[in-house]
Formats: C-alpha cells, sequence, structure tokens
C-alpha cells in the first residue's frame, strides 16, 4: 500500500500554527526571538522545540487546542485525505495536547510529540516526534512511502521517503527540504493531482 | 480515448552551447520567455510536469506566473545526466502516457494539437534545420527506425509520447530511451529546436505569425 505522511503547519494548515499561538497569547516577542535564531542556524531545531515548549506550556493547552481547532486547512488536501484515511497520516511536531481537535477534525491518524499535563499546562516534554522514525516504521512494513512537507524538521523524513513532495503551498519550502524533494507543488489543485497519481 | 496525457517539459540543463548566459527557458522570443511560448502551447493540457535543475528557481518563478498548477520535477543531478534522465523522472509518477517536450523547442501550435490528439506511441521528427542536430531514418511504413549524429533523412527533434512503463532510465538522451522500442510510429512536425544562436535567430523567424 501507498502511505502518505502528512506534515500539518503549512501544509494541511494554511497558517504556521506557533505564530499563531504566539500572537494569541502574546507572547510573539519571545517565540520570535527564538525563531529568528533557529532559522539563523544559532539554535539546533530540537533545542528550539525544547525552548518553545518551555514558554508555551504555562498556557492554558485547552485553550491552544480550541484555537488551533479553527485553523483554517487546504480543503482539498483535507478531502484527499478523508476518502483515503488508510493510506493517511500526519507526522506534527506539535504536543498532542495542541492539536488533539484539529487533527480529529481532519480525520486520520496522526503522530506527534506528547507532553506531561498537570494542571491544563505542560510541565513536562516526554517524547520528541522524529517524523524520520514513522517513514521508517511504515517502509519496514512493506509500503511505499510519500511524504509532503516544507519544513527543516521534515528533511530527514523526506530523504528516506520513497517520494517526497516539496509543499509550497503556504510558503517557499526550506532549502533543505527542496534539496531532497522529487516533487515540488505550489498549489492544492497540484498536490491532489500528484497525490492521486502516487495512489 | 486513452487517459490524458501527462506533458514531461525537460528544463534542466544548462544549455551552455547557445551562449546567452541564461537556462534556455528564460531566453526572450519576441518578448516572451521560451517557456512561456511552451505552456501557450500546452494550455489545455492538466497534467504538466516541469522537470528543473539549473536556475531552478528561476525557472520555478516563471512557470508559477502562468500555470501555478504545475508540478515540478528534480533533477538534482542535472550536470552528469541528460535529457533521457529528466523524461524518466518527469514521467514516472505521472499519467499513463508521457509526451516528452524538450525545454529547447519550438513546434507549430496546429502541429501539438494534432500530436495531442494522437494516440499511444509516437515520436515527432522535423525537415532538417539545426546546426547540431541528431538525424533519424524511417522505414517505408513510416515507422521511426534508427537515430544517428552522421546521417539520416530527418531532424530528431521530438516531441515523443511512450508508455510511462516503458520509460526507463538512462543517463542519456531521449533517443536513449526510445531506442529499445524501434521501430515505433513516426510523425512529422514543423519544429525548431535551439541549441546554438544560429538556431536561436531561426527560432525568432519560426515564430512569426504565431499568437
Amino acid at each position: 500500500m501507498t502511505k502518505f505522511i502528512f506534515d500539518l503547519d503549512g501544509t494541511i494548515t494554511k497558517c504556521e500554527t506557533l505564530p499563531l499561538i504566539a500572537s494569541h497569547f502574546k507572547v510573539e516577542e519571545q517565540i520570535n526571538e527564538l525563531t529568528k535564531a533557529t532559522v539563523a542556524g544559532q539554535v539546533p531545531f530540537i533545542e528550539s522545540f525544547i525552548r518553545r515548549v518551555y514558554i508555551l506550556g504555562k498556557l492554558p493547552a485547552s485553550e491552544i487546542n480550541e484555537l488551533l481547532s479553527g485553523v483554517e486547512t487546504y480543503s482539498k488536501v483535507v478531502e484527499f485525505i478523508q476518502q483515503h484515511k488508510e493510506n493517511c497520516s500526519i507526522a506534527t511536531g506539535n504536543l498532542d495536547c495542541w492539536i488533539e481537535k484539529l487533527s480529529g477534525k481532519i480525520g486520520c491518524e496522526c503522530f506527534c510529540s506528547s507532553g506531561q499535563m498537570e494542571n491544563d499546562n505542560v510541565i513536562k516534554l516526554t517524547r520528541i516526534l522524529k517524523k524520520e522514525d514513522i517513514v521508517r516504521k511504515y517502509k519496514d512494513e512493506g509500503h511505499r512511502v510519500v511524504f509532503i512537507g516544507d519544513g527543516n524538521n521534515d528533511v530527514e523524513a523526506m530523504r528516506m521517503a520513497d517520494v517526497a513532495i516539496a509543499s509550497g503551498l503556504t510558503h517557499s519550502p526550506a532549502p533543505g527540504a527542496i534539496s531532497v524533494a522529487n516533487y515540488l507543488v505550489l498549489n492544492e489543485v497540484a498536490l491532489c493531482r500528484q497525490l492521486n497519481q502516487l495512489l | 480515448m486513452q487517459t490524458a496525457k501527462s506533458v514531461v517539459i525537460t528544463c534542466a540543463g544548462i544549455g551552455s552551447r547557445l551562449g546567452l548566459g541564461t537556462t534556455k527557458a528564460l531566453i526572450d522570443i519576441n518578448g516572451k520567455t521560451l517557456i512561456h511560448w511552451q505552456l501557450d502551447l500546452f494550455k489545455d493540457v492538466e497534467d504538466i510536469r516541469i522537470v528543473v535543475g539549473f536556475e531552478a528557481n528561476r525557472v520555478i518563478d516563471e512557470v508559477r506566473k502562468y500555470r501555478p498548477d504545475a508540478i515540478f520535477v528534480y533533477n538534482h543531478d542535472y550536470f552528469n545526466t541528460k535529457t533521457g534522465t529528466s523524461y524518466y523522472l518527469g514521467a514516472k509518477d505521472g499519467n499513463e502516457y508521457a509526451l516528452e517536450y524538450d525545454g529547447d523547442l519550438l513546434v507549430h501550435p496546429d502541429d501539438v494539437q494534432m500530436l495531442l490528439e494522437k494516440e499511444g506511441e509516437w515520436v515527432a521528427y522535423a525537415d532538417k534545420r539545426s546546426e547540431d542536430a541528431v538525424y533519424l531514418s524511417l522505414n517505408e511504413k513510416g515507422e521511426v527506425t534508427g537515430f544517428s549524429r552522421e546521417h539520416g533523412d530527418y531532424e530528431w527533434t521530438g516531441p515523443c509520447c511512450l508508455h510511462r512503463d516503458r520509460i526507463q532510465y538512462t543517463s542519456g538522451n531521449v533517443f536513449n530511451v526510445l531506442e529499445p522500442y524501434i521501430p515505433l510510429p513516426g510523425v512529422k512536425v514543423r519544429a525548431c529546436d535551439i541549441d546554438t544562436y544560429g538556431d536561436y535567430q531561426r527560432a525568432i523567424e519560426f515564430i512569426k505569425g504565431w499568437k
């Protein structure tokens, strides 16, 4: 079977969720500084993620969950996922407690990071998703794996996948993602056409 | 009718023989880039697949103005490979039949329309015209029987069309992809490919009168 693994932010959703949370809770300054340093390569991705959770973990998780459930998604992409639920999954570094409602709406299996909760806050990060582990799992099961992503944290998964699609639906994919991609698509018509061709 | 064809436009190369200092897709011909002329020829085709390599971002920026729904296919090893590789990469996850169209080629719009309607596999050729060409020979049935750099009845210009599953990997040219399957039905077209500056000047003449 062909397994399609989708990055969430900017690939299924029409915006990145992190700036949305930051703006809603007015912690943009801290988050922007961290994002800038990460993009510039001064802070490694994993460290950046841990520091991000440290900032956002103090915010009410249920409110983040609610906020993200209302995020706009690419309707044709979601439609493809819903028509082929058995073939599709989401791989996102986001915490389960933040995206539970959103992933529930999309309706396919979702692999994400996890945290330990106390009083609606994340008190400890317990698992950071490595997207390439999901690719490896499906390949070991004998599936052909297609990975659709756009960010630096998608690069290893894209490199390992049988087919890597760089998604430029929301913004230009990271150069690292482009360097391992077989395909680049710039709108959801192109993406869905390629997905259907790969079924 | 067969399932709609994919059209694979191969634009990955460096275009070093032309000497205009830019990838061929972006050269200006009567106020339009070459790739723009080509996209206009295929404006009614759904599955347009552009194989990119050298100056990929510039080609992508130009194509997206006219066909934001194109699928871009990367030939990352464009320096060491040729158009045959790009055809293979462009076709392998596309529709059942893949029409290959060289990024340096102009075919008369009426002939393009005729080719799009032609079913099955075929190879298109033209009267000898370019300075640095590959030639082909035909048998009495009008089938293409061989390719040669030295001699032949006509100039091999492309396009061509093969079933996706028969397009095998090669680091060579598109005619190397076709060779195992000859004889193949031949179709004569009015075409002009642009390898040298002389070809470029001929192309400008060739398209006079096109819309």
